[in-house]
Formats: structure tokens, sequence, C-alpha cells
């Protein structure tokens, strides 16, 4: 049974209405999910710059290990070493315990995410990139480390 | 050989080329004999390509290191079915195997199509090549697979590790699969806006191509997770990076189309909307491929940036302006009169289910770009991780799964409050029973419990669709209940194909549920002969062995597993070191069980005094993700199958066609 136009035009409304609430939902969830876990990302050049305003703050660096500042404690676990640019300048120390990555080793690039605090970084993950070589295939995932 | 390679591709482009124009040029005037002009170019297109890629695996198998790519990406020790996979292992092969997919389906759909919708095919073909332009003029002009080396390489760099992995062996290739025919439907959306035949003959035509698009992105990006979990050693197997992403969002709107389109068969609504499904389904596999060949976004994946993003959005904007230009000429004609008549229906319950798909590929996408906005609008890159698409797409998808409940049983049109008791009060007691008992076992409130529950729920409409289905037969033919019932998914393969691809979805959803709620995790420095615990296991760290071939060396943690006093396996995670790309990799160790994996990575490993770290997970209920996806295959082929009246079709279709013709 065919609707009348009056029902027709109120329908129509009351399916767009339905369709905005939908939307409104899902923005609504995008824009506190932002708020909620969103965090900077530096490079270590931007961070050094800007760092004495990030006190305190959970975020992630991208930058270089240091030749030479890596030490490794197999009893702990705790690896602590220096984030540089690629040549090695301004250095930020770093600490991390947990399993050290497959490919961490000294001149690697990682990304640090932790918090900044006095005297450095407290990691809670190190990402390594994948060597230089590796394009990766469409859809593999990221190797990553830590946890 | 490689210049032949070479050349097959150059010679590719332009009758690629010329298929574009003779295509166009052959539609529009309504010449036939420029239209089959344009099919002949397209075949030979194909038989190039096939060519070019039969000199690379050839220069690839036979280690020809005067290769850039086979130096750069094969070894002489890499085992043969590696070699083979290195052909879409590197950048240059990949995009060499994307076009023999493409060429190959052009041909198919010219082939299904010789004697059908003619009138649309000059620009579906036109259309396909355009596309293969794109992806010949990327090997011809600026990534050249057959590019030599000054000097010959003494020995290849090898394929990464990561990558040397069975399901490294079938997953890009199905993913590959996906996308390059999310095409088809996208050539036969063009043809129909192009030429005005907006009626249900071009979804007719491709709906076995949206489905088999659909089907090989799902099994890619599962495939996918399983080589994440297996290979990757961090307890998971989806980390929402933008790579997965770029996967996930053409499945999500290609989804939605599924469902949308049975709207538009049925009820002659939203074709609007259909066609930009397909129009968004097709931008976003460009967009995925953007994503894991630019370096823009970074990704923990690709920290190499191949120069090539330009091009992507050079021709995703193309295909952009190309299509929203056809699309608003066309728009009043696409138009129909018909309008939803109530919230309770079917119609409104898929338009629902479409609307939160493409919000979870819209929130994806705003996720995964968020990084470069942010760093545009404010100068600043500003990232968001798992937990952020962990909370959005939690609600959404609970969303989704209750309305993958309430579609298949509700009525058309307009649910009368009959229809919806004798629909739903089965089911939903069956949910509350499920609910009661889970709260019983003191499963803890939350997105676990309501999965679960929800989960019974849309299992009890399928079931009981099956049963009254199986019923009916039984009652008027005097059928005996497995042939009931086999007549009856036989003669409906599309809507009980469908119900078991959503019997497959639920056990994904219980499989993503239980194993990020209850996942229990530990770590521990041990020496020999020490213990450590997870959750109900003991392990113990009896030893390590080592061991040493050409291609690589191995070191594992013999660790004996034990539950409730008795010892019920020994796993031996390891670290492997590659020679040849030095890299370590990790090795993971799992006892999988229907009720939860036991996943074991050795960490570290110090010679000196004899500590292994290790990395122990337990999670439940990850094998119902596999099974899931075996369920799903099997749903997509029972709905593929072609049912007894589209067999006599073809047959007779082949029989005419053995007859001499003209």
């Amino acid at each position: 049974m065919p609707l009348s136009q009056g029902a027709r035009v109120l329908n129509r409304r009351r399916f767009i209405v339905g369709a905005a609430l939908i939307a409104a939902a899902v923005s609504y969830l995008v824009y506190a999910g932002i708020r909620t876990t969103s965090m900077y990302y530096f490079e270590l050049s931007e961070f050094v710059a800007r760092r004495d305003a990030l006190l305190g703050e959970t975020l992630r660096v991208k930058g270089w290990v240091k030749q030479g500042s890596v030490s490794w404690d197999a009893h702990t676990n705790e690896l602590a070493f220096e984030l540089a640019t690629k040549d090695g300048g301004s250095p930020v120390p770093v600490a991390y315990r947990g399993i050290r990555p497959d490919m961490f080793s000294e001149g690697r690039e990682v990304v640090v995410e932790g918090r900044y605090q006095q005297g450095g970084l407290a990691a809670r993950q190190i990402m390594t990139s994948c060597p230089s070589k590796y394009e990766p295939a469409v859809g593999g995932a990221a190797p990553r480390a830590g946890s | 050989m490689p210049e032949v390679g070479r050349l097959a591709v150059c010679l590719a482009l332009l009758f690629a080329a010329y298929g574009v124009l003779a295509g166009v040029a052959g539609g529009l005037r309504r010449r036939a004999h420029l239209v089959r002009s344009a099919e002949h170019a397209a075949y030979a297109v194909f038989g190039l390509v096939v060519i070019a890629t039969a000199i690379l695996l050839r220069a690839l198998l036979r280690h020809d290191f005067t290769l850039e790519y086979v130096a750069a990406y094969s070894s002489s020790t890499l085992p043969t079915q590696y070699t083979v996979a290195a052909l879409w292992g590197g950048q240059k092969g990949s995009l060499l195997f994307w076009s023999l997919l493409l060429t190959l389906f052009t041909t198919i759909v010219q082939v299904q199509n010789r004697e059908r919708n003619r009138a649309l095919m000059p620009f579906v073909t036109a259309t396909l090549m355009t596309v293969a332009v794109f992806f010949l003029s990327l090997l011809v002009f600026v990534t050249d697979p057959f590019e030599r080396l000054p000097v010959a390489a003494r020995e290849g760099a090898d394929l990464n590790p990561l990558l040397q992995n069975y399901w490294m062996m079938i997953h890009p290739p199905s993913l590959y699969t996906g996308y390059v025919s999310a095409s088809v439907p996208f050539a036969f959306a063009i043809a129909a806006l192009a030429t005005g035949q907006l009626g249900d003959q071009w979804t007719r035509s491709v709906r076995r191509w949206a489905l088999f698009s659909w089907a090989f992105l799902s099994l890619g990006n599962l495939l996918g997770a399983r080589w994440a979990y297996e290979v990757l050693g961090w307890g998971g197997y989806w980390a929402w990076d933008p790579v997965e992403n770029a996967a996930f969002m053409p499945w999500l709107v290609s989804t939605a189309y599924l469902h949308s389109v049975m709207i538009q068969e049925k009820r002659d609504m939203l074709r609007v909307w259909n066609v930009v499904l397909v129009l968004l389904t097709f931008a976003l596999t460009i967009f995925g491929t953007f994503l894991t060949r630019s370096g823009v976004i970074s990704s923990v994946h690709s920290f190499t940036q191949s120069g090539l993003g330009p091009f992507f959005i050079g021709f995703l904007v193309f295909v952009l302006l190309v299509a929203g230009g056809l699309l608003a000429y066309r728009l009043p004609e696409l138009r129909t009169p018909a309008t939803m008549e109530s919230f309770l229906s079917r119609e409104a319950a898929f338009l629902f289910n479409n609307l939160v798909l493409v919000g979870i590929a819209f929130a994806v996408f705003w996720g995964t770009v968020f990084p470069v906005l942010s760093e545009w609008v404010r100068g600043v890159k500003i990232t968001v991780g798992p937990p952020f698409f962990n909370r959005v797409n939690a609600p959404l998808g609970l969303v989704l799964l209750f309305l993958a409940g309430v579609g298949p049983a509700i009525a058309w049109r307009r649910a009368s409050p009959r229809n919806l008791r004798r629909a739903f009060a089965g089911p939903v007691a069956a949910g509350v029973v499920a609910a009661a008992a889970l709260a019983l076992a003191r499963v803890p409130l939350g997105y676990a419990f309501a999965t679960f529950a929800l989960g019974v729920f849309v299992l009890g409409t399928i079931g009981q669709e099956f049963w009254r289905g199986m019923r009916a037969r039984q009652a008027m033919l005097h059928e005996s209940a497995p042939r009931a019932l086999g007549r009856l998914v036989g003669k409906n393969r599309r809507r009980y194909g469908g119900y078991l691809i959503h019997v497959g979805v639920v056990s994904i959803f219980v499989a993503i549920a239980g194993s990020n709620a209850f996942r229990i995790e530990a770590q521990e420095t041990l020496k020999p002969g020490d213990e450590m615990v997870a959750g109900k296991f003991r392990l113990r760290y009896e030893r390590v062995t080592s061991e040493e071939n050409a291609h690589l060396s191995r070191l594992a943690a013999e660790v004996s597993v034990w539950r409730d006093g008795r010892q019920i396996a020994t796993l031996a995670p390891e670290k492997r070191f590659y020679k040849k790309p030095q890299q370590p990799t990790t090795e993971v160790a799992m006892r999988s069980t229907l009720g939860e994996d036991l996943y074991l990575v050795l960490g570290s490993y110090d010679p000196p005094s004899g500590l292994v770290t290790l990395q122990a997970y337990v999670n439940p209920l990850v094998s119902w993700l596999w099974i899931g996806g075996v369920i799903m295959a099997g749903g997509t082929l029972v709905t593929m199958w072609p049912s007894a009246a589209e067999r006599r079709a073809v047959a007779y279709e082949l029989g005419r066609a053995q007859v001499p013709a003209e």
C-alpha cells in the first residue's frame, strides 16, 4: 500500500533525523577518542626545541640510537641509550624496561613512545624501523617491539 | 631477456592507451568495430603483461643479479617458494603483479560480456584500461622492474626475513586480488553513468565481482592478521597500523555495498548511494596503495619514502573528479520515487548497517590521516594509536552486530507487531538466557559480555531462519531433514550463504572481544630450571638449544608447560639470526586450543649467564578468528556458486557460441 504524499515527506524527515543522529554519534566518538588518546609525534630536533614545554607529556619521538650509548642489563631487562640526530647531535637519554626489540641496535632509526621527565624519556614502547631496503607488501603489519 | 620485458611493458602501455581512446570513441559514436578493436587491444595488453611477468619471474628463479630488483629482493640461497613470492615482495614487482591481475580481470570481464551489456562494455573496457595506463606508466616512466645494475651483484640482498613465511606467500596476492577486482564494479558504475543506463543491469552484472572482491579483501585481511600474529611476536594480530587500515577501509565500504544493493534490487531505492559506495571502494583501494607506498603517513612500516606518492594522489584526484562529475551529471536521473516506510523494516536495518559501516570507515580514515592533517592545520604532528581505534570502533561494532541479528529476520517495508514477535521472540530469549549464563559465570559487564550475548541473539535469528525454512519444505514437499536443508540452501544460495557468512562474522566478533578483554600477559627473566606463571599455566625453562645452516642460525629455549600439576606440552620459542640481511627475528611458539592460545616469545638470551627473558601471553578465543574466516569463506562459496538456472543459462550460451556464427 503506497504511502500518501504527506506521510512520505514525514518519513523522509524521520530518516534524515535518524541518519543525522548516527553521524553525530560517530563524530562524537571520533572527537572524544582523539581528545583522550592522541599524543604528539616529534622529530628529535623538534622535540629538543620545545622540550621545556613538554615536561610530563606522553609523546612519540623519532630519532637515531646514538653510537656507543647503549647499555643493556640482561638480568633486569633494563635498556638505556641516547636518542640523537643522525650524526649524533643533541642526545636525549632514554630509559626502557622490557624486551629489547629485535632490530634495535646502535645507529638505527627508532621511534620512542614514553613520558618526558626531568632528565629524559621514560619509554613504554620502542618501535624499530624496518631495514631501509624493505618496502612492505600491501597489508602487512608493522614489526614492533615492546608491548 | 630483461630488455624484452621492458619492451613488453612499453608496448602494453601503448595498447592500453589505445584501448581507452578506442573504447570511449566507439562507445560515444556507437561504432561496434572500434569497440571490438578496444577489446582486442585489452587482450593484447594482458598478453604483454603476462610476458613481462614471466620474464621477471624467470630472472628471479635464475638468480640473475644483473637486475636491480632480483638483487634487492632475493638471493641464491632463498628457498624457491620465497623466490616466487619475491615477485610481489618489492614495490616494482608488486606494481607489475597488480597490472597482471588487472589485465587478467579485464580479459575475463570481456569474455563474459561478449554478447551481453554491449552498450556498457565500451566504457567498461575504457575505464579498466585507464587504470592499466596508470600502473603501466609507473612501470615505464618511474619505477622500472627491469632496471639493470651498473655492475652485476655477486649475491642478492635477500627477501626480508619477516616475509619469508608461508602466510606471506598467500596474504599479498589475496589482498591484491581483492583490491584489483574492485576495479570491475567501479568500471561498470562508470559505464552506467556514462551511458545513462542506470537501472539494475549494471549492479546485476557486477554482483559476483563485488562479492569476489569482498571475499578476497576479507581473506587478505585475515591472512595478514594471521601473519602478524605468528611472525611479529608482540602477542596480537591487529595493531591499527596505517597499512592495515588501508586494507580494512575498502573492505568496510564494500561490505556496505553488498547489503545496500539488495535494497536497490528489492525496492528500487538508494541508487545514488550504491554508485557512491562502489566509487568509494575503488578510490579507497587506490588510497590504500598510496598509503603503503608513499611514506606520507608514518607507519612504523614505511620509513622509506618511495616517491610514488604524488602519482597516486594525482590519479586519485583524477578518479574522484571524473567519477564525481559523471555522478553530478546523472544525479537527476538516478533519483527514484521509492522511500523508506518505517524504521521497523529490513531496508531500514540495512540502511543503518550501511551508515555504521561507513561511519567506521570514516573513523578509521580520520585516525589514519590525523597526523598529516594536524601537521597541516596546527603545525604539530599528533598521532592516535590503537586505543583511539578501539574506543571508537567497539561501540559501533556492537551496533553492527545487533543489526546483523535484526536484518535477516525483520520484514521488508514495515514489520507488523506480529512479525516482530514471530521473528524475535526466540532469538531475544536466547540472548537473554546467554546473558544470564554469562552473569552466573561471573563474566564482567563490558564489551565482551555484550558481544557474547548479542552473538547468541544473532545466531538465534540465523538458526531460526534455517530451521523454519527446512520445516516448511519438510511439511510441504515431504522431504527428509538433510535433503530439505540442502535444497533450501541450494535454491536460495545468496540468502543462506549470506547467513553462513554472518555466522563467521559472529565467530570473529567473539574472538576479537574475548582476546581483547581477557588476555593475560607475563614476562620474566629465568635461568634453566626456573618457573613462571601465566594464567593457569606454569612454565619451566629447561634449556637452550642452537643450530646453524647456510641461511640462518637459530636459538631455541625449551619450555615445558604445566597445568594442574601435569605437563601438557613442550614449547620452543626461537630467535633466528638471518645471515644475509643481518637481522634477528623472533619465532613464536604457540599451543593453540579452541579456548585459548598460549603464546610464547623468547625475548632475549644472555649467553654468559644463560639467562633468558620469556614473554608469555594467554590469548583467549583467538582460534575463533580463523574458524570464523573459514566459515565466511564457505558461506561466500555457497553464495557465489551458480544456481541450477544459471548453470543452464551458461550451458545454453556456450552451446550457442559453438554454432558457427554469421
